[in-house]
């Protein structure tokens, strides 16, 4: 199996685009540390010692208008409104200044906004490593060896989740020396001030940003796989691509507009694969909870998985 | 004789309609068997079916022993195969190829690797490009893919597609240097006919889908009568005697005399008979039928359509 993924990662790793696509990710980075810095106008509240009185203003905004809209307002809005308050609460409570400089750890946050990116590169990845075989026509001598179709495929899906894994290691790791480079390390550890269940609690930064990490990348995991299925049932990778991207700019709108009219929506897969709802926002759909959308990852999971299994090894090499 | 690969009672159904039509056949131990039949007769399908890249509607397929259908993995190791045109990686060098393939069988080393790569005589080029490779050079380089495991069997679908005279002369010789020295079972598929002859010790003819005669090279080539040609002075004379002593033989006139199909037992009767006529004879020599003479002599019999 090892010497299988050995294999499928040569095969990425000698082909040009693979080399464009991580450049491309670097290079985007770089913009985007050069522009902060630049820029360098950050902070929400201007006057440092005046900071409490600012968020008891805002406080009392967002107060305002949770009670003058009501019932009116909507869940998603009221939720973020709460969390906005207990937040601020916190801060004025435990004297922690929201002005905090703008560090690695700030622009952390703001490059986790690129994992998209990464993972548009994965579903590329994803959708041609086995559509590509077919259309070079080795597929045919890949498939007269001592292996079974079910092992190879399995090989080829293990390095689609490695080179995901691969390109998330490069955006953080990228982010932080670059962050470092740019910002600098805080002098004392500033806590993420966590919202959860009407609590706040505090969190270590680096703990935040690896969860925040990981739940952003089950969607994408999710779309490399649907990528992959396509891919392996079809042959396709023209369509892999093309469906998976579409799916990934507009399957949570989508989603979101049916979920405003019908309740099934919850059943789509785009309204479960952002887990970070549930910590930090409201579920798209009233009466989700965590354990229905896992389970429902791990369902729409299954069924990918199946088909592209089924087929492949069905599947009569005639091409 | 070992009987390598076994063919039973093979059928194949793609919507309905019937590709193969139970096909069965054996291939030895060291001999080439070629595989041969007008295009669409159902040749890449059989071979494909052999190597396990299209499933079949019934029957089975061993290979020493093994079904390639239950038993894919015991059955495949043995067997090294180039289907259709020796695809390639073409963004990776001819070495990097087959440290790819060597990783996906059981036990290959870099000595066999440089072995191989020396056996098809591509040492010099083996760390380029396959990009930058004539279809020659990776024809050899697919023959190389396929011969890195030792397998006792080899196939290759229409090797010579597309080779200059020089290439499909290499290919002949790797092959049959390969069955009789490596004591192999070559299958080999083609329509060419001139080229199966220079090659193959038995050959199967396919079409549509139905294998219609499988015969050694020489039989089949030969016939039971061979032709023989008489030169001799006064053709006309000659003719008529030998229509005389055999009414039913279509006796032909050449440019130096005259020729005529014949069983070898005859032929002294008939030296004979001439001589006592007075007949000068200069030589007599046998003429082979050709492949494709026979080959159309086959496939029109069986009463089938050849469609190119």
């Amino acid at each position: 199996m090892i010497k299988l993924i050995q294999n499928e990662w040569m095969k990425i790793f000698k082909r040009t685009g693979t080399y464009v696509m991580i450049g491309l990710l670097l290079f985007v980075l770089i913009v985007m540390g050069g522009f902060i810095k630049y820029q360098d106008s950050k902070g929400s509240v201007p006057d440092n010692s005046e900071w409490k009185k600012g968020l008891q203003v805002q406080n009392e905004s967002y107060q305002k208008e949770l009670t003058e809209m009501g019932d009116a307002i909507p869940q998603e809005v009221k939720i973020s409104y709460e969390r906005e308050i207990a937040i601020n609460k916190y801060r004025i409570e435990n004297d922690l200044s929201p002005n905090e400089e703008y560090t690695v750890w700030g622009f952390l946050t703001d490059t986790s906004q690129m994992i998209e990116f990464a993972g548009l590169f994965t579903i590329i990845i994803a959708a041609g490593i086995v559509a590509s075989e077919f259309n070079w026509g080795t597929i045919k001598l890949l498939l007269i060896r001592p292996i079974k179709r079910g092992k190879i495929l399995a090989a080829k899906y293990l390095t689609v989740l490695l080179f995901g894994l691969f390109m998330l290691f490069i955006l953080f790791a990228f982010s932080s020396i670059l962050g470092m480079v740019l910002f600098g390390f805080p002098n004392d550890p500033v806590p993420y001030l966590n919202y959860y269940n009407g609590t706040v609690t505090e969190q270590s930064m680096l703990l935040h940003l690896i969860n925040y990490f990981g739940l952003k990348s089950i969607n994408m995991i999710m779309l490399a796989t649907m990528a992959f299925m396509i891919s392996a049932a079809f042959r396709n990778s023209s369509l892999a691509i093309g469906l998976s991207l579409f799916l990934m700019f507009m399957g949570g709108q989508l989603t979101r507009l049916i979920a405003i009219k019908y309740e099934w929506a919850k059943y789509i897969l785009f309204a479960n694969t952002d887990l970070l709802q549930y910590f930090e926002g409201a579920p798209m759909v009233k009466g989700m909870t965590l354990g229905f959308s896992v389970t429902m990852i791990i369902v729409y999971f299954l069924l990918f998985q199946a088909i592209a299994f089924y087929v492949f090894k069905k599947r009569d090499v005639a091409a | 004789m070992d009987t390598l690969v076994e063919i039973q009672n093979v059928t194949k159904t793609i919507k309905g309609r019937t590709i193969i039509d139970s096909l069965s056949f054996n291939v030895n131990k060291g001999e080439v068997f070629g595989f041969l039949g007008p295009n669409g007769a159902g040749k890449t399908t059989t071979i494909r079916m052999i190597v396990g890249l299209i499933g079949m509607t019934s029957g089975d397929i061993k290979i020493l022993g093994h079904s390639i259908k239950t038993e894919f993995e015991q059955a495949i190791k043995h067997v090294g195969g180039i289907v259709e045109n020796p695809e390639m990686y073409k963004f990776m060098s001819g070495y990097q190829n087959l440290v790819h393939y060597a990783r996906m069988s059981q036990g290959i080393t870099k000595e066999k690797i440089a072995e191989t790569v020396e056996f098809v005589g591509l040492t010099d080029r083996i760390h380029d490009k396959v990009k930058t490779y004539s279809l020659g050079m990776r024809q050899r380089l697919g023959l190389a893919q396929c011969l890195l495991h030792d397998p006792k069997i080899l196939i290759l679908d229409e090797p010579t597609n597309g080779l200059d005279p020089a290439g499909i002369r290499e290919i002949r010789d790797h092959v049959r240097k390969l069955a009789r020295e490596k004591d192999m079972a070559v299958i080999v598929s083609s329509h060419l006919l001139s080229e199966m002859e220079m090659m193959c010790d038995r050959i199967g003819i396919i079409q549509q889908g139905k294998l219609i005669d499988v015969q050694l090279m020489t039989d089949f080539v030969q016939g039971n009568e061979k032709i023989y040609e008489i030169e001799v002075e006064g053709k006309e004379a000659a003719s008529r005697i030998v229509k005389d002593m055999y009414p039913d033989s279509r006796v032909q006139l050449t440019e130096n005399g005259i020729a005529l199909p014949l069983k070898k037992e005859k032929v002294p009767e008939v030296i004979k008979r001439l001589v006592n006529q007075d007949i000068q004879i200069y030589g007599v020599k046998e003429v082979a039928k050709t492949l494709e003479d026979r080959f159309l002599e086959v496939t029109s019999q069986k009463g089938g359509l050849i469609h190119d």
